[in-house]
């Protein structure tokens, strides 16, 4: 397309009065030789807004470049359909609210921002939506519990045809097991009887879900959109063509083998919860010796929220526990019950039933089990700490301990794939990551993906994202987990968490069938191109993408799908070969931008800082001083990123030998709790940095002068001083030797 | 860990079934160990008496909750009940646990003398049963009869108590100011059995209580004016059940109820700093906080200064839960706290509504030697000087 660029300058908010605005028009003119630029001092007006239409229909520009207010304001006002590239020049935030007024260096600052936005302008393309073959819009759940079939019944409410997979025979899953369900209705005092069974009804008699029990995935290959599954039901194979899933494959109970401690295994009557629950089932509650059970003790976090077991609380055994001990109850309200816990947890109305067991007269000890006796009638005594009488205690002798064990998700299990393939392969690989995430072979989905066939999983086997920011997203794109597979949860939580992924499910389907990206750039047009004969089949961009988008052929060339792409350019950074780009974001792009920085003479004693600052938090951390009026140090020039993963190498040498005196990279919070939008990309980019010190070298430069520093939105006010103290060192190591060069 | 307890559920069963009705409801997050006064002052009691703690050794029944210093030392204020999230009863649970020992006869060597007069005179004060009426000498009281339409009830100290006695007439000098219809039973009528209920006397609690209403309902009693927020409780919300249906009001609330109908009114200026100590039965257990203060302030030239705990978080003055009649040494009792907050507040008259406070309140007056700054009145002996 041929371009014709017009330039609005706004002189509203301030920016007028701050700079030359005439000075700032000429580079655009002049420099740049626009053939259009135009200032308003009310651009974002109707007024200013005519103005930029008329040019658009009648002289014809089709590249609008608006120097105003932050790109991050005012980009509905500013939208002028798709047949127009359009760049947002930052005036008013990260310039003039956050520099004085009617300076040199504030002037010079402004200037070669429109410098690199006329650069930037200059190699962006218009956008093509990728278009996928035969793209369908069924859901597929693999699970048929309580939450697979919410689920796939929520789906095919909303009008999506849904395939639902169970291993078992029976639909219900963990619900068919219990005598009575926690309480959901008012008044939440007293157990419920279980629902399942309707459930099951109205998922079958829905005409637009199909279900295969005893039914496994024997593969899922393809992409969002389009995805190829294999499901093998006792042995015949079935094909489906799929938009998007979800994993509802839930959690099983922490292995009571592994709680010798407390008697089980070694007395006959320490039993788990879930086999209190068969017993109850029966009538009567009985001892496997025919007695009738008249007293419990239960243990509460029987291996859990204990480092030697599960570490974490499975926010549910609480509740379970109190559940249970009605049912003792409702037999004989004289029966005796005992509950030791860490503490009791009974979020929400579940307190409700906390109390009605505290009133049945159940006696709750907090405290360490010190000890577990059977005497000579099998009966059971425990002897334990109880914090709030400051004394040991022993019990009575009690019929019955029941051991509530925690929650694994069905995702813990298997044998850990990656590391094997990491060893075998390590003399191939040039895996920079240093937290590749975890896959088990744990025989759920059975992905045809290159990164392992399952979901990459976090702590203690929980395959979750980004559970503070995006609670329902997964590290597969298109693909959802969902009830206690995703986080221990009780049924509620369950039927809630089943209705938001299968809504995530629905978004993801019909966001990738016009092309555009689902999470977190929503509506994102571009994707990466790969320039296929440059490709030296190193690996890397397949390696390090951390949401397993690209897959590999038998010659490690890459194999991009789009549909899973999450568009952030973390292969774009790793590509050594800088084979790959967007449409709107490249190498060369970006490389143009660096270019365009003017870079004044050692003797003027102006040096220059490059901040590369991620546009998920540090760039609008940026905004946000310049919102609150804090002065920073006007050597900087900013390029926003998509995500410091994004960031190529060669950017450093292309900066360094520009002249610039120092690089800093501003990004997200990484580690455990991290806040990077795309999970690893922060990370990748420390790593990156490592190995930077190489390239400056090379260059007879001190690495010293590229800095990393991760900074959250809320860290706004931390700007300055970073940005001083950065300056304060490169003034230490006095200006890069290959200005004016 | 110092030793390992048997758990008995006998024991705690047996609390329960003797009034601890909601001990089983307690989740012992301690916000009434938090709550009690006792926490004010430090000493022997404030170190054995933690409220929480000691319905935690109920609810597994084990041994210390019954150690004399723990079970006895219980005001009965409700602060801690009136906050309590699980709104337990936690004075119920006290004074069930109280039934288990003082059933028995197992009661503190100081309260054997009370009970003992309780049990011959009618009355804790050791006064003789022929001198109940004694106080009403000089003063023109008709009987109670159909005629009249309130029984004046007053409290056993008012009868006996050379101090008490004051109270009383004045009490009865306001009602005729005011023309309210009223007659006494006092020669036939016993205490009211508060005090023996909370220290854990049901039966005893139970005799006096049947020969009251016995009598009451003889005389076809209907409403009754209590001196003392002790016998207001009592006749309002324990009565009931042994058949004893009468509508109860402190005299505070009645002249509080005339002085809006403009049938009271005060003439005589005390242009004096007043400040007033909420008696715990008289606020937090029956909610009248604005009648004694409404009576204050229509007395011409006087300026009502608050104390620093008020109405609702009022403290206790010590005298509750039948530790009126307890040894407390000097340094550990409510009472003093709550005279220096009132000399704090440079108030001239500390003014309160209850015979059991009266005594605390006077005895540390006195105690601190506060007497020449600060005087210690009822209410109605206030009241009446300024008519």
């Amino acid at each position: 397309m041929d371009k014709k660029t017009g330039v609005y300058i706004c002189t509203g908010c301030e920016i007028g009065d701050s700079l030359d605005i005439a000075a700032l028009s000429k580079v655009a003119t002049k420099e740049g030789k626009v053939p259009v630029c135009k200032t308003h001092s009310f651009m974002c007006g109707s007024e200013g807004l005519a103005l930029i239409k008329s040019d658009i229909e009648s002289e014809g520009v089709n590249t609008v470049v608006i120097a105003a207010c932050s790109p991050r304001v005012n980009y509905d006002v500013f939208d002028f359909g798709p047949s127009i590239i359009m760049e947002r020049t930052n005036l008013r935030e990260q310039i003039t609210w956050c520099h004085p007024a009617n300076d040199e260096d504030t002037q010079m600052m402004a200037e070669d921002s429109l410098r690199m936005s006329l650069a930037k302008a200059k190699h962006t393309e218009l956008t093509e939506p990728y278009q996928g073959e035969n793209m369908v819009k069924t859901i597929l759940v693999v699970g048929g519990g309580l939450t697979g079939i919410t689920a796939a019944l929520e789906g095919a409410k909303a009008g999506y045809k849904t395939v639902l997979v169970e291993k078992n025979p029976t639909l219900g899953g963990w619900m068919n097991g219990l005598f009575k369900q926690a309480p959901q209705k008012s008044p939440y005092t007293g157990p419920e009887e279980v629902d399942i069974a309707e459930r099951v009804k109205e998922l079958e008699a829905h005409p637009d879900v199909t279900v295969y029990v005893g039914a496994e995935m024997q593969e899922i290959a393809g992409a969002p959109g389009m995805f190829d599954v294999t499901i093998n039901q006792n042995g015949n194979i079935i094909t489906e063509r799929i938009g998007s899933v979800i994993l509802a494959t839930g959690a099983v109970p922490y292995d009571p083998t592994n709680l010798g401690h407390l008697g089980y295994g070694k007395y006959e009557n320490v039993i788990t919860g879930q086999k209190l629950e068969e017993l109850a089932s029966k009538g009567k509650i009985l001892r496997t010796d025919g007695k009738e059970v008249q007293s419990i003790a239960f243990i509460q976090c029987a291996g859990s929220r204990d480092p030697e077991h599960l570490p974490y609380c499975s926010g549910t055994c609480c509740v379970e526990s109190l559940k249970q001990a009605t049912y003792l109850k409702e037999q004989n309200p004289e029966a005796t019950v005992y509950i030791f816990n860490k503490d009791i947890r009974t979020p929400g109305q579940y307190e409700r039933l906390y109390k009605r067991v505290q009133k049945d007269g159940a006696i709750f000890v907090r405290g360490e089990i010190t000890s577990i006796q059977e005497d000579d009638e099998k009966n059971l005594i425990i002897e334990a700490a109880d914090v709030l009488s400051g004394s040991g205690i022993n019990t009575e002798s009690v019929d019955l301990v029941v051991l509530a064990t925690g929650m694994v998700p069905t995702t813990a299990f298997g044998e850990n794939l990656i590391e094997q393939v990491e060893s075998d392969e390590s003399d191939k690989t040039d895996c920079e990551s240093s937290v590749e995430p975890v896959i088990l072979k744990s025989n759920l989905l059975n992905l045809a993906y290159r990164q392992g066939p399952e979901m990459p999983t976090l702590k203690y086997g929980f395959p979750d994202s980004h559970f503070i920011c995006f609670p329902y997203e997964t590290r597969r794109t298109g693909i959802y987990a969902a009830g206690s597979v995703r986080a221990p949860m009780d049924e509620i939580s369950s039927i809630e968490d089943a209705t938001g992924a299968v809504m995530k499910a629905v978004q993801c389907i019909e966001l990738s069938a016009t092309g555009a990206a689902v999470h977190p750039r929503v509506g994102d047009m571009s994707f990466p191109d790969f320039a296929m004969q440059r490709c030296t089949q190193c690996k890397r961009c397949t390696v390090e993408c951390p949401f397993g988008a690209i897959n590999e052929d038998e010659k490690y060339n890459p194999l991009p799908n789009p549909t899973r792409c999450r568009r952030c350019g973390i292969c774009m950074g790793a590509c050594p070969e800088r084979i790959i780009s967007f449409k709107n974001y490249s190498v060369p792009m970006v490389g143009n931008m660096i270019k365009a920085i003017e870079v004044p003479d050692e003797d003027e004693e102006k040096p220059r800082i490059l901040i590369f600052a991620c546009e998920n938090d540090a760039y609008p951390a940026l905004d946000m001083a310049g919102i609150n009026r804090l002065n920073y140090n006007a050597w900087v020039r900013v390029i926003p990123v998509r995500c410091l993963g994004s960031l190529n190498i060669v950017w450093i040498a292309d900066t360094m030998s520009q002249g610039i005196d120092g690089i800093l990279l501003l990004g997200c919070k990484h580690g455990d709790d991290y806040q990077c939008h795309f999970i690893q990309g922060s990370e990748l980019a420390e790593v990156r940095l490592g190995k930077v010190a190489e390239t400056l070298n090379r260059l007879d430069l001190e690495s010293d002068r590229v800095r990393m520093e991760q900074i959250s939105i809320a860290d706004y006010d931390k700007i300055p001083d970073i940005l001083d103290s950065f300056a304060k060192r490169l003034d230490e190591l006095g200006p890069n030797p290959y200005k004016g060069f | 860990m110092a030793e390992i307890l048997d758990v008995s559920l006998e024991m705690r069963d047996y609390i329960v079934s003797s009034g601890a009705e909601t001990l089983s409801e307690c989740m012992q997050c301690g916000l009434c160990t938090n709550l009690c006064p006792w926490r004010l002052v430090h000493g022997e009691v404030s170190e054995s008496f933690n409220i929480r703690k000691m319905q935690r050794q109920a609810q597994l029944g084990l041994d210390g909750f019954d150690e004399e210093e723990v079970l006895f030392a219980c005001v009965t204020c409700g602060m801690c009940q009136v906050n309590c999230p699980r709104e337990v009863k936690i004075i119920d649970n006290v004074i069930g646990m109280r039934n288990t020992t003082a059933g028995a006869g197992f009661i503190p060597k100081i309260l054997k003398p009370v009970v003992s007069s309780v049990r011959s005179n009618g009355n804790p004060w050791m006064g003789a049963e022929d001198k109940r009426a004694e106080w009403q000498e000089g003063l023109d009281i008709p009987t109670f009869s159909e005629d009249t339409e309130y029984l004046l009830y007053v409290c056993c100290n008012s009868c006996y108590d050379p101090r008490g006695k004051k109270i009383a007439k004045s009490v009865v000098n306001l009602l005729q100011k005011a023309g309210v219809s009223f007659g006494v039973l006092t020669a036939e009528e016993k205490c009211c059995g508060e005090s023996m209920r909370k220290l854990g006397d049901e039966e005893l609690y139970q005799q006096l209580a049947e020969s009251n209403i016995s009598l009451f309902n003889g005389k076809g009693v209907k409403k009754i004016i209590t001196t003392s927020p002790h016998c207001l409780d009592t006749f309002k919300k324990d009565y009931p059940e042994l058949g004893g249906e009468f509508e109860v009001i402190h005299y505070s609330e009645l002249l509080g109820n005339l002085l809006k109908e403009g049938k009271l009114a005060f003439s005589a200026e005390q242009a004096k700093k007043v400040t007033f100590h909420d008696p715990c039965y008289l606020g937090r257990h029956n909610q009248v906080f604005d009648s004694p203060r409404e009576l204050l302030q229509a007395v011409p030239g006087l300026e009502l200064v608050e104390l620093e705990r008020t109405k609702r978080n009022s403290l206790c003055c010590g005298g509750g839960g039948a530790r009126v009649w307890a040894e407390v040494p000097a340094g550990e009792r409510f009472s003093e706290l709550r005279i220096i907050d009132a000399v704090d507040k440079k108030a001239d008259i500390l003014v309160t509504a209850c015979p059991y406070c009266i005594t605390m309140l006077v005895d540390a007056c006195a105690g601190l030697e506060k007497g020449d700054v600060l005087q210690v009145m009822e209410m109605s002996e206030f009241l009446s000087s300024a008519l």
